[in-house]
């Protein structure tokens, strides 16, 4: 394996719901991309692509879409899903590919055109998609989840109504500094506090919508693509983790959970995160700026222990203490997080390494966390899919 | 009892009402000990024979070890005749079994919920088909 770096970034900033098509979004994240790296597309030797999953023949052969807008050039491309962790498996499959020589440069990107009113099942047979069940007759949309967990972590530790509110409030200040967020209205805890309950402890300002965007990075192990980069990021780990036998979360979808743990809570991204410590020789401590996937204020104060930044049950202190802010010990989310973006399915993962790239380029602006060397971005997907990227410059 | 010969779940081999008692119909894995709820939902112990899987009914009785209320109705195709907004979910344990399940609460005060308290399965009634059936889901309810 080769050392391997991200040396061009893209994006087209979050939005809400859009009649323009999601191969028009991935363009103008690949053209950033092309861009920052002064690469040619014919340089190209291999797209990763996230598939589209409401976009039919088109979404699911997203790559090949995207290569004909660019110009068809016989490259390998490869359609993935993984659920919200799908740009992470395409980032992934792009590394692995440039780090074991297959490749010297090659592309991952991902788009997602928020679908026109709910989230629903995406089929009818309730034998073989056993998701359908949930909607038919559970009455369970995607935060009744996180309730159930919040809920319980609530009785069983400290954590208040005021935390999962103060987590907004952080947010929505980043997100109202970063150009790319769809969010950009700052909330005071009051405003978060008077937010209605969707599902009670959390509230609307609590739980993330879903978004349109769009993210594409070039990853290369070329020398001279390497030399001529503004601040290559090199990737230390990107890993994929799936689910454990005995992990106590209802997970999305799943109408039971066992009732004694015997593996740790959403053990997919304990899974990833292990993984990526182990492969980069690179612990908790040592990262500077942290991007995780804060779906509702309960997944913020959960990932910091289930990715070992905390014992369990300490993260509301470190988030009361301010550990948790840019100038803090840890600053999680600059970016303003899912909070300030929405969920854009299949780029959301790209994104967040690209906020932890930017961060480490410098290019962090308003948001920008002093001297920072060493990022994380870690992602997470339904029924059992995650992502880690470790990155430092 | 209820009437519940005119009655019909929505997706067949959840819930059951024969034995006269309403209970979520599981299965149990004798090699690894798991149970499944879907009952084809399998999710055994890595390195299992998965030998020996046997459909069982769960115990009419559990405690509540989550929930919340949701405010908003559940987009479809879920669908009810009457408005249930706001509607308790709760995760009920039936701790022999070693499983929690998700379930809509129903004929309780959403205001009495405390994780630990006694639930007992029941069934909510949805609508009526067009054979003039009461369609309904599994639910849980307070123990009175
Ligand atoms: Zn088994």
């Amino acid at each position: 394996m080769r050392d391997v770096y991200i040396v061009g970034t893209g994006i087209h900033p979050w939005t809400g719901f859009s009649e323009q098509v999601f191969a028009d979004f991935a363009a103008v994240a690949v053209e950033g991309a092309l861009k920052d790296a002064g690469v040619e597309w014919q340089k190209i030797q291999a797209i990763m692509a996230g598939i589209f999953i409401y976009g039919g023949n088109a979404g699911h052969l997203s790559g090949q879409y995207l290569e004909s807008i660019f110009g068809e050039t016989g490259v390998p491309v490869v359609n993935v899903y993984n659920a919200c962790a799908t740009g992470s498996a395409a980032i992934r499959m792009a590394f692995n590919s440039v780090a074991a020589g297959e490749t010297d440069t090659a592309l991952a990107f991902g788009a997602d055109v928020s679908p026109k009113g709910f989230l629903t099942a995406k089929s009818d047979n309730a034998v073989q998609d056993r998701d359908v069940i949930r909607w038919k007759m559970g009455g369970m949309p995607n935060p009744i989840y996180w309730a159930l967990e919040c809920r319980k972590r609530m009785e069983k530790y400290d954590t208040t109504e005021e935390d999962l509110a103060l987590v907004k409030v952080l947010m929505s200040e980043y997100g109202s500094k970063n150009p790319d967020a769809r969010f950009k209205k700052p909330y005071s805890l009051e405003e978060v506090m008077n937010s209605v309950y969707v599902c009670d402890p959390l509230r609307l300002f609590e739980i993330c919508p879903v978004s349109t965007g769009a993210a594409a990075v070039i990853i290369t192990a070329d020398p001279e693509l390497i030399k001529k980069a503004d601040k290559p990021v090199k990737i230390n780990a990107t890993t994929m983790g799936s689910a454990i036998y005995g992990d106590p979360t209802i997970r999305i979808s799943a109408l039971s959970c066992p009732a004694t743990p015997e593996a740790p809570m959403l053990s997919e991204s304990y899974s990833a995160s292990r993984q990526a410590y182990e492969k980069s020789g690179i612990g908790p401590e040592d990262i500077d700026v942290l991007e995780l996937p804060d779906n509702s204020s309960w997944h913020y104060l959960v990932y910091l222990e289930t990715c070992g930044f905390c014992k369990e049950g300490e993260a509301d202190k470190m988030l009361r203490d301010g550990e948790t802010k840019i100038g803090g010990k840890l600053p999680v989310n600059p970016s303003g997080g899912f909070s300030s973006h929405g969920e854009a399915l299949s780029a959301q993962a790209i994104w967040q390494v690209i906020e932890c790239a930017n961060q480490l380029r410098g290019r962090g602006g308003e948001r920008q966390v002093e001297g920072a060397k060493v990022a994380m971005a870690q992602t997470y997907g339904l029924m059992g899919n995650s992502g880690t990227t470790i990155m430092s410059i | 009892m209820e009437n519940m010969a005119n009655k019909v779940a929505r997706i067949p081999n959840l819930v059951d009402w024969s034995t006269g008692e309403v209970r979520l119909m599981s299965a149990k894995c004798n090699s690894c000990g798991t149970y499944f709820f879907p009952k084809e939902h399998y999710q055994h112990r890595p390195g299992c024979s998965r030998e020996g899987v046997e459909e069982v009914l769960l115990p009419k009785k559990g405690k509540l070890a989550s929930y919340t209320i949701q405010h908003y109705p559940c987009p479809p195709p879920f669908k009810t005749e009457k408005k249930i907004t706001p509607y308790g979910i709760g995760l009920v344990e039936f701790t022999d079994e070693n499983i929690q399940v998700a379930g809509i609460i129903t004929d309780t005060d959403l205001k009495s919920l405390k994780i630990g308290m006694e639930m007992e399965t029941t069934t909510l009634p949805m609508y009526t088909n067009e054979e003039k059936q009461e369609v309904v889901t599994w639910a849980f309810r307070a123990v009175q």
